[in-house]
């Protein structure tokens, strides 16, 4: 019984419906609003992506060559994929695919001279600040005309900690704690309303609130990370990554996907036992370990063999839901 | 071997078709939760019942989910299977609590 009381207590408080209709819902239509204006604003600050020149193109693309034949490398069959990867650990080493391929031996210069990376900084900056400015104004909007009184309650308790950021501008010792102000409607807007945004916008749209959270967190840092940015803001030593990349290609071993194919396939089906792969595996590794000094006069031949073998690893497509 | 291992079977799946199949499932989350908040606005539920209101209503959709779209084989959509149950349930129930709170408050606390 004492419970109930304790209820009718908490829910004796009546609020303005002038509130309601001059606060609670026009803060949402505004959130509303302001999120999908800063979607289109942002589409047309982006507008067309910037061409990469054929010189980048050719070096990112080259990165990419090979950590691809370091995934999928289990469809080429052996000669072709040890063709692949000798052939670009030398392209790597000697820097075939740089940009530019005497930066080293230059001294380096200042970033701030380099027009292409203090375009891609003021672009960056471009971007943050569209995503910061909004969500200030609308903040100092609802600090400024909204304080001081109790917009909503919610229907779940918290913790008396919250009381002070919840119910600021209204100084009331004993009052709930789920009575709460317009800030906090404030915010639970600013989290609640993404699922509104994809609903209206589509998914990736511009309007998201934890982006925002993140450009205020690296504000000043001039976060433009552009493709060859380090997290430094730096432009990356692409010599570098090449040498990093070559080393991880001489890592991988080659594993023939068919090999002992029409075992697993039987195992799959049932019709071996599972323990046939693991007596297979273990063979495997022995007979590794007992080759592996003559292995390299064995590759060498592998690869003359055969310079260009085709065949590369295909996707299957799965279905689309 | 490299500290990279990369799991064979990704090259089964298609990104582009990945990353579409979890688009949807996030478009089902959201409008799924937004409606799930008005309706327990609506109801008037408080404190626990409503989140507990919450999972339970998000598990009634991961199994619509799980018979109805991906027809007890989610592994041919998702590369993890779980997937289908657990993925933005979380991220829906910020806006879950905005459109309960909105609810509850126009219709239990406005009178």
């Amino acid at each position: 019984m004492g419970a109930w009381t304790v209820l009718q207590e908490r829910q004796a408080m009546l609020l303005d419906p002038a509130i309601r209709d001059w606060v609670l819902i026009p803060i949402m239509i505004v959130m509303v609003l302001v999120g999908v204006v800063r979607h289109q604003v942002t589409v047309l600050l982006n507008g067309t992506p910037k061409k990469a020149d054929l010189k980048s193109a050719r070096e990112t693309k080259a990165l990419q060559r090979g950590a691809i034949l370091r995934a999928y490398g289990t469809h080429l069959p052996e000669h072709a994929f040890q063709a692949r990867k000798v052939y670009l650990s030398e392209a790597f080493e000697k820097g075939t695919y740089l940009k530019d391929p005497n930066a080293g031996s230059k001294p380096k210069q200042n970033v701030m001279q380099d027009p292409a990376y203090v375009e891609t900084m003021m672009d960056g900056m471009k971007k943050n600040m569209m995503n910061i400015i909004p969500q200030t104004v609308i903040m100092g909007w609802i600090n400024f005309f909204f304080s001081g009184f109790v917009l909503i309650k919610l229907p779940f308790p918290l913790t008396i900690r919250f009381k002070s950021m919840l119910q600021r501008g209204i100084e009331t010792n004993d009052m709930d704690v789920t009575w709460v102000s317009s800030l906090s409607w404030y915010f639970l807007n600013l989290f609640g309303l993404q699922s509104v945004f994809t609903l209206i916008l589509g998914s990736g749209h511009a309007a998201d609130a934890m982006r925002d959270m993140q450009a205020m967190s690296t504000m000043g840092m001039g976060a433009a990370a552009g493709p060859q940015m380090g997290p430094t803001g730096q432009p990356q030593d692409m010599q570098k990554i090449f040498l990093g990349e070559k080393e991880n290609l001489e890592l991988t071993e080659h594993e023939w996907g068919l090999d002992n194919v029409e075992t697993r396939l039987l195992v799959k089906y049932g019709k071996k036992p599972r323990s046939v792969l693991v007596d297979y595996k273990k063979s495997k590794a022995l007979a590794a370990a007992a080759s592996s000094a003559s292995h390299a006069s064995s590759q060498a031949a592998a690869i003359t063999a055969s310079a260009a073998a085709g065949g590369s690893g295909r996707k299957k497509g799965k279905r689309q839901a | 071997m490299s500290a990279q291992q990369i799991n064979p079977d990704d090259a089964l799946y298609v990104d582009m078709f990945i990353a579409k199949n979890s688009q949807t499932m996030t478009f089902i989350r959201s409008s799924y939760s937004a409606i799930l908040g008005l309706a327990a606005g609506t109801l008037g539920l408080t404190n626990l019942s409503g989140f507990i209101f919450y999972f339970l209503g998000s598990a009634f959709l991961s199994v619509l989910i799980f018979v109805l779209k991906t027809k007890a084989s989610p592994a041919l959509y998702f590369r993890q299977p779980l997937d289908v149950f657990t993925e933005g349930v979380l991220g829906g129930l910020f806006s879950y609590i905005l459109f309960w709170t909105l609810l509850y408050g126009i219709i239990h606390v406005y009178d």
